[in-house]
């Protein structure tokens, strides 16, 4: 593929990019004993792009041919050249950057390959049908596995030129229980970058079920917490949704320029001196983390970028073009979802480094609050001011876990919750694998850390 | 691209479609659907209040579905050579499987009443320069109207397609469609005060059409983005909440609209099984589903299935009326067949869900609402989460204000906790007036009362 697509470009003189993106997902759900839906999803194509007269011009087709693809550079720059008296800024040069140039094979790939579909069919049937035995209370239980495989070739006429391949699966369970007219819902997932027993290395099929049927189960005699300003102790998953949400959206540079409020805090302290935050590209302290690329979507190889180091803000995650505005180098986070997407400035896998506690002295420690735990879902906003929400609050009182509270909607601005960060432990964890990031289009992400002690507005009662 | 040569496309592969259901059906496949969804789109993208990127993009979506013996395989795919052998990879994950339900088969035909063609031939004449220049008014408003708001990203797109859907059972159906569409998202920023996010958009199947609708959405954008600038604190009280048409389309009815799926019914999910005929909301509102309505967008004459759609009753004053039903949800519930409500498209297998919901307007007009002695809390938009199965929301309010003695105080980091199917019954009173959310489904302001606000300064 690296061939045809050089060849493409071989009459070329300006800048132009192709990215070959061939995409299959396979998904298996069953539910209520029985093989809901099987599905394969292929995708193939060439994305191009141009920059042209200062600006940018896109063009994408699904045929991978010479023809087609040469088809499509033109009718990029043509786009770009329309539009290009309408640009006031326009973008000078790209900068050099550390090009991926050779193949890279992803791990596990051939692992799902040897797998039969009968072999996956019976995992989410088996583990559902023995899930729903776990109590009379459970109404509903869902079982789901897929993966996403991937390959990518990336060539530009200033120096990429790499392939890779990847797979991503993914397990997950969600249950919902019912007792006197109540309903309520518990799930747990898992995804990775790699292969089964990666996926499966820190719990097993049973386990995950068990844990979301527990959940749904538990939240039955549940109730709301109270509302207010609250001391927690957040899980790595919820470590993961806050250093996503709160903090890498407002850093990714195209967000700077538009004005969040990270804008001009390069230097300045954001957060208590125990808070060192990363994106990087690659998984960092073991091998899965679901956002792991090998190569970004500009042929960069990517970089592990300290964001903030020791509560002052370090660094913004930057593709080619911010990369030469702010004057340094790109950090490999371009990003796109489908052949036909245009990369974007996304992140990884973001994380806080470990500190020096132990969960155990957490708690002790914390007279009046609440540990949270089970991510759900998150947004950020240009303000700093985010939201997640959580399944599970677990009330702490005089330094030991009491009764389960019903999980709701956790808020904060994100360097108040950063600079309030005074406990955080030894563990670390990647927890945030399933699922998708969204950002215009979709992408794979992974976040996680240890876990943190600091204070944010709860919603409740 | 224009009409003539999408029309030959689509006529092109309806043949196509055809003959490869034959052949499948010739080598043992009983019951093979193909969905195809065929786009070809220009786009402008803005971003830090300056153009961004030109585009140009053209795909063909294929959803091949095959029931074997009650099994289903999907297969999705955008490479048209290879559709047979696309075919048969869906027909051997059918196979594979060993829990059949004979409840699971293609759809019989059914007669189409409502025939749909919404491309306007006028569209032939615009590309990617007209869309240059519509993005170049979009930033003219934004230096001249709104200095202090910052375009993160914006788009305006030419789109012009067709979905087809051709299956064993001889369901042939098309519509082909064209429109323009813009969108814009940012917020205010004023020195060191960021404000929060804010979006609008809208679409047109002409160009006067959508003219006259983006003006509008993007002063409505620029107007709720500078409201959001200097939003301050609050404290929590217990009180009402006063609902703008997004706020109630996106959060507040998504999750009762749920509950009404067939999917959800069967499966023990949906507080709303059994209820029919019952009262579940208070007695002021009803809502209909109505698909027929040629003057909207996204009015459509079939469903995901190829079924046909119909207008329905879905709340009449409170008491629940009906359900959304694909073919096997509706052979599930003992029906003779759907209610043509299989949504999704290329993509996706066929959901259950209403296509064009419409609520009826109220009695009072909306500016008293913004009249009201006590506090009321206005809640633009909630960022948060919900809960399909207990009914459970929460989230933080964005773009709030704090209307109290005929003061409108903009407010932020402030949570609002709640429970939809509780909140049916917590209306209060629902105005005249409302919006056409998407140019497709009336929504109308509400006002709900008994909810619990959070905020992040003591009481």
């Amino acid at each position: 593929m690296r061939d045809l697509l050089k060849e493409c470009l071989s009459e070329e003189s300006g800048f132009v990019e192709l990215r070959y993106h061939h995409k299959e997902s396979r998904s298996f759900f069953a539910e209520r004993g029985r093989v809901e839906s099987t599905a394969l999803r292929k995708r193939t194509g060439v994305g191009v792009r141009v920059l042209e007269s200062g600006t940018w011009g896109f063009a994408s087709t699904s045929e991978v041919t010479k023809a087609s693809i040469q088809n499509a550079i033109q009718i990029a720059k043509k786009a770009a050249r329309l539009s290009s008296a309408l640009r006031k800024d326009k973008i000078p040069n790209l900068p050099k950057a550390n090009f991926a140039v050779g193949d890279f094979i992803g791990k596990g790939i051939e692992d799902f390959r040897s797998r039969s579909v009968e072999e996956k069919l019976k995992m989410v049937l088996d583990i559902q049908n023995e899930a729903a035995k776990q109590s009379t209370k459970l109404q509903s239980v869902g079982c789901g596995y897929s993966e996403i495989y991937e390959e990518k070739a990336i060539v530009t006429t200033d120096g990429a030129d790499s392939f890779f391949s990847l797979v991503r699966p993914e397990f997950r369970v969600s249950a919902v229980a019912k007792e006197d007219g109540k309903l309520e819902s518990g799930s747990h997932s898992i995804g990775v970058t790699g292969g089964w027993d990666c996926l499966f290395r820190s719990q097993s099929p049973s386990q995950i079920s068990e844990e979301a049927c527990k959940t749904a189960v538990d939240l039955l005699s549940s109730e709301l917490p109270l509302g207010g300003l609250s001391t927690v102790i957040l899980s790595p998953s919820i470590v993961g949704l806050l250093v996503h949400e709160a903090i890498g959206h407002t850093v990714e540079a195209d967000f700077v320029l538009s004005g969040s409020v990270a804008q001009g805090k390069i230097g300045h302290r954001v957060g208590s001196d125990l808070v060192t935050l990363c994106d990087s590209g690659s998984s960092e302290f073991y091998e899965g983390a679901g956002g792991t690329i090998p190569v970004d979507d500009e042929g960069v190889i990517p970089t592990n970028t300290v964001i903030i180091k020791n509560g002052i803000l370090s660094s913004y995650l930057h593709n080619r073009e911010t990369a030469e505005r702010f004057g340094v180098a790109p950090t490999g986070s371009a990003r796109a979802w489908e052949y036909g997407d245009v990369p974007l400035i996304r992140m990884r896998n973001t994380f806080l480094l470990p500190g020096d506690s132990s969960l155990e002295e957490m708690i002790a420690n914390t007279k009046d609050g609440y540990y949270l735990d089970g991510a759900k879902n998150g947004q950020a906003d240009a303000t700093g001011e985010f939201m997640f929400a959580v399944q599970k609050a677990y009330r702490i009182q005089n330094g030991k876990i009491t009764n389960l509270l019903k999980g709701v909607t956790v808020s904060g601005l994100a360097f108040d919750v950063l600079q309030n960060v005074d406990m955080v432990s030894k563990e670390f964890k990647w927890d945030l694998g399933s699922g998708h990031c969204g950002k215009g289009q979709p992408a794979k992400v992974d976040a996680g850390g240890p876990y943190v002690r600091t204070k944010v507005l709860l919603g409740g009662k | 691209m224009d009409r003539g040569a999408i029309e030959k496309r689509l006529n092109d592969q309806k043949d196509l479609l055809t003959n490869l259901i034959s052949k499948a059906k010739s080598n043992g496949m009983e019951q093979v659907e193909i969905y195809s969804s065929y786009g070809y789109s220009e786009d402008v993208s803005l971003e830090k209040n300056d153009l961004n990127n030109c585009t140009a993009t053209e795909e063909n979506m294929f959803g091949i579905r095959v029931i074997h013996e009650g099994n289903q395989g999907f297969l999705i795919s955008n490479h048209i050579p290879s559709l047979y052998t696309s075919i048969e990879e869906a027909y051997q994950l059918a196979k594979s499987q060993s829990t059949p339900d004979l409840d699971l088969v293609l759809p019989e035909v059914r007669q189409l009443t409502n025939q749909f063609d919404t491309y306007d031939s006028s569209l032939d004449t615009m590309g990617i320069e007209d869309l240059v220049s519509f993005a170049k008014e979009a930033l003219g408003w934004r230096s001249d109207l709104y200095d202090k708001i910052n375009i993160d990203s914006g788009d305006f797109s030419l789109s012009k397609g067709y979905k087809l859907i051709v299956s064993s059972k001889g369901v042939m159906a098309h519509e082909l469609g064209a429109e323009l569409s813009a969108s814009v998202m940012g917020m205010g920023v004023d020195g060191d005060l960021v404000g929060s996010f804010d979006y609008d958009s809208a679409s047109g199947f002409t160009k006067d059409q959508f003219q006259t609708l983006w003006k509008k959405a993007f002063h409505n954008f620029g107007d709720k983005c500078m409201g959001a600038l200097y939003a301050k604190p609050t404290t929590g009280f217990q009180g009402k909440v006063l609902l703008p048409p997004d706020a109630v389309y996106s959060f507040f009815l998504g999750l009762f609209i749920g509950s009404l799926n067939g999917t959800s019914l069967r499966k023990g999910k949906s507080k709303m099984a059994g209820k029919i005929g019952e009262k579940v909301a208070s007695s002021l509102l009803s809502i209909w589903d109505d698909p027929t309505n040629k003057g909207f967008m996204g009015s459509t004459g079939f469903d995901r299935e190829g079924m046909p759609t119909t207008f329905k009753k879905v709340l009449t004053e409170g008491v629940l009326e009906s359900y959304f039903y694909n073919t096997y949800e509706a052979k599930k519930a003992k029906l003779p067949f759907s209610n043509g409500c299989a949504t999704g498209g290329a993509q996706s297998l066929p959901g259950c869900g209403p296509k064009q919901l419409q609520i009826a307007p109220g009695n009072t007009n909306k500016d008293e609402f913004f009249k009201l002695p006590g506090k009321t809390l206005f809640v633009n938009r909630i960022s948060g989460t919900k809960d399909g199965a207990s009914g459970d929301f929460s989230g933080v309010v964005k773009g709030g204000y704090l209307l109290e003695g005929g003061e409108k105080i903009p407010v932020r980091e402030v949570q609002i906790v709640g429970n939809a199917f509780d909140a049916l019954n917590q209306i209060e009173a629902i105005a005249k007036e409302g919006e056409l959310i998407g140019e497709s489904s009336f929504v109308p302001y509400m006002l709900l009362d008994g909810f619990t606000i959070t905020g992040v300064m003591e009481n």
